[in-house]
């Protein structure tokens, strides 16, 4: 594939993926994780001075998320279950992906950063906006294209000013 | 000094029924006097000296509503000041922790040492004519500051019992978290915090004492595999006691009646590591404590609480009456495994904190309580506190000689009830070791 069919493919998937969790089809979203992956999303805390560039914590420490595909196939059980009450009823999100940039190729695997902004309303007016960014490692598959092997997500809020983080990225 | 007969919100509070009156989580006045009467008078957990390693080191924590530093001073010692310069009062620290002797405001340069002396004030003799009082205007000190077995706490009221008398038999029931070991425990690095709209008493009922909730709000959870600990056998739910420990703190157990109970009730990932860890703490904190207990939810008052054995604790700091900021934390024992550290550090993110997928549940239930409370109508009804008000057991030693402490089965609200009436006691001006064990 040339760059630009690339770059086209990896946001067709996204977009995709977007729409698979905007429109509560946890199942299909799943089909496009890897098994092996590595689904992680580390907590960021202010630091001045020298600690400049550590505001994230490290595989090893605390995280907001730190799921595998059991896990994260579990979380998506909760939500089918009808008994997820922070789920009940469903949330409404609106999932936008841009900046999508190719950071590296290793063979046929790439590495992608992308941007999200997900707004999220719940219940009668609590409404919620999520934005950071995330950094994936895709394979080609030929069923969906492509696979994410581990995906990190960086949020932008040190305190969340969200109730709690039951939406997926 | 505050006259301790006006009893104004005794009335808020009637435990012999368990009701309370819902006000006390909606009205603005009633939150104002939270802050001055429990929150600047309470000891209140600020973090573990696991996160403060070297000298220097510090990190800014809250105490109510006030942002304090936290530090290890050159010479070892922990202290807490105001976040707060005594010119303008901005923030003289805006990051979350670091390394620094020296905090310099960023409004007019006024520098702190990490003592709290106010070292160099810029102008000092051109615009100051060298008049300013520096000893007089360092940072703000708590009153007290002191930790146990490496929890730190410190309170705003130089009239506050000592530390040990203010956690009273609840230190001697938290051993079992965090001198279960040689070394004690530690902090893994990383806060989950987030705002929650809920009034901050929400969470504390929830987890000094609502082990009835658990079927109901987490069944989700637990059926897709993000199973509990202790584990919950089928039949389980009713078996375990509810254990107050005097001055509002509480928490819930289950009973091992031996040894193969507590493995019984093991996850299966964390078998191996609790048959490693038993001897030693059977050796360390005998029958009751080491063997007979498997701690599961408890609060300290005001705002601490903990999930024993999902390594679990946390602070519920008061955002106004109807907002809460939750701060998260995963413990380990400090002799685990590098093995036992990643399950443990899986298992309470993936079912605590800001994405666990039993706190999502329990955030919405807090908000819904908090609502309920703001209507006029809503608001005159009684809160229900009233389960096995008339069950407590009369003799807590028949259970066990060791015990401490007023108990009642492990479904009952015995915790909650307790922790409002601490809540009154204080709101109307008591010390907080008031109550004792026994009133």
């Amino acid at each position: 594939m040339t760059d630009l069919e690339t770059w086209f493919s990896v946001n067709q998937f996204y977009t995709k993926e977007s729409r698979y969790l905007d429109d509560l089809e946890f199942t299909n979203w799943l089909s496009g994780f890897d098994e092996t992956v590595r689904y992680w999303m580390p907590i960021v805390s202010n630091r001045i001075g020298r600690d400049v560039g550590r505001e994230l914590t490290q595989p090893g420490e605390l995280a907001h998320f730190e799921d595998d595909h059991t896990s994260l196939t579990n979380r998506v059980k909760r939500l089918q279950t009808g008994r997820a009450w922070a789920e009940t009823p469903p949330g409404r999100t609106n999932h936008m992906i841009s900046n999508v940039e190719i950071m590296e190729r290793d063979g046929v695997q790439l590495k992608v950063r992308s941007q999200f902004l997900i707004y999220r309303s719940h219940m009668e007016i609590d409404q919620e906006i999520f934005s950071g960014t995330r950094i994936d490692k895709l394979r080609p598959d030929t069923e969906t294209t492509w696979k994410i092997m581990d995906r990190s997500i960086i949020l932008d809020h040190a305190v969340l000013t969200q109730k709690s983080l039951g939406i997926f990225f | 000094m505050v006259d301790t007969n006006t009893r104004h919100f005794q009335h808020l509070v009637d435990i012999s029924k368990g009701e309370i009156n819902r006000e006390m989580f909606s009205d603005p006045d009633i939150y104002q006097q939270e802050l001055k009467q429990i929150f600047a008078r309470c000891w209140l957990f600020l973090g573990h000296v696991s996160q403060l390693p070297n000298e220097n080191d510090f990190f800014t924590a809250y105490m109510g509503e006030d942002p304090v530093i936290v530090t290890r001073h050159s010479d070892g010692q922990l202290g807490a000041f105001l976040n707060m310069c005594r010119h303008r009062g901005n923030r003289v620290c805006r990051a979350d922790s670091g390394n620094q002797r020296l905090f310099t405001c960023p409004f007019h340069g006024w520098t702190f040492a990490n003592s709290g002396h106010l070292k160099t004030v810029p102008g000092y003799k051109q615009v100051y004519h060298e008049k300013l009082d520096m000893e007089a205007h360092g940072l703000i000190p708590v009153a007290r500051i002191d930790d146990y077995k490496g929890m730190i706490f410190a309170t705003f009221d130089e009239n506050a019992p000592a530390l040990d008398e203010y956690l009273g038999d609840m230190a001697w029931y938290l051993d079992m978290a965090i001198d279960r070991r040689e070394g004690g425990i530690e902090f893994l690095p990383g806060t989950h915090k987030w705002r929650i709209k809920c009034n901050w008493k929400f969470p504390v009922d929830n987890f000094i004492g609502d082990s009835y909730h658990g079927p109901v709000s987490h069944g989700s959870a637990w059926e897709v595999g993000f199973e509990g600990m202790p584990r919950r056998k089928k039949g389980y739910g009713y078996e375990g006691f509810q254990i107050n420990a005097g001055n509002g703190h509480g928490f819930g157990v289950r009973w091992a009646e031996n040894e193969d109970q507590i493995y019984e009730m093991a996850l299966p990932e964390f078998l191996s590591y609790e048959e490693e860890r038993f001897p030693e703490t059977h050796a360390r904190l005998g029958d009751l404590r080491g063997m007979h207990l498997s701690p599961m939810h408890g609060s300290i008052f005001p705002n601490f609480s903990i999930l024993w054995q999902s390594g679990n604790m946390r602070v519920w700091h008061p955002r106004g009456v109807g907002e809460t900021e939750g701060w998260s934390w995963c413990f380990v024992d400090k002799k685990a495994t590098p093995e036992h550290r990643d399950l443990v550090r899986v298992h309470d993110l993936q079912r605590h904190g800001t994405s666990g997928t039993w706190e999502q549940d329990d955030v919405d239930n807090w908000v819904q309580s908090t609502l309920s409370s703001r209507g006029y109508v809503g608001r005159q009804v009684k809160q229900n506190l009233s389960m096995g008000v008339e069950h407590e057991i009369s003799d807590p030693k028949s259970i066990h000689p060791d015990m401490r402490g007023r108990i009642a089965g492990f479904q009952n609200e015995i915790n909650q009830r307790q922790l409002y009436a601490q809540w009154a006691r204080m709101m109307d001006g008591a010390a907080p070791n008031v109550s004792g064990a026994n009133v």
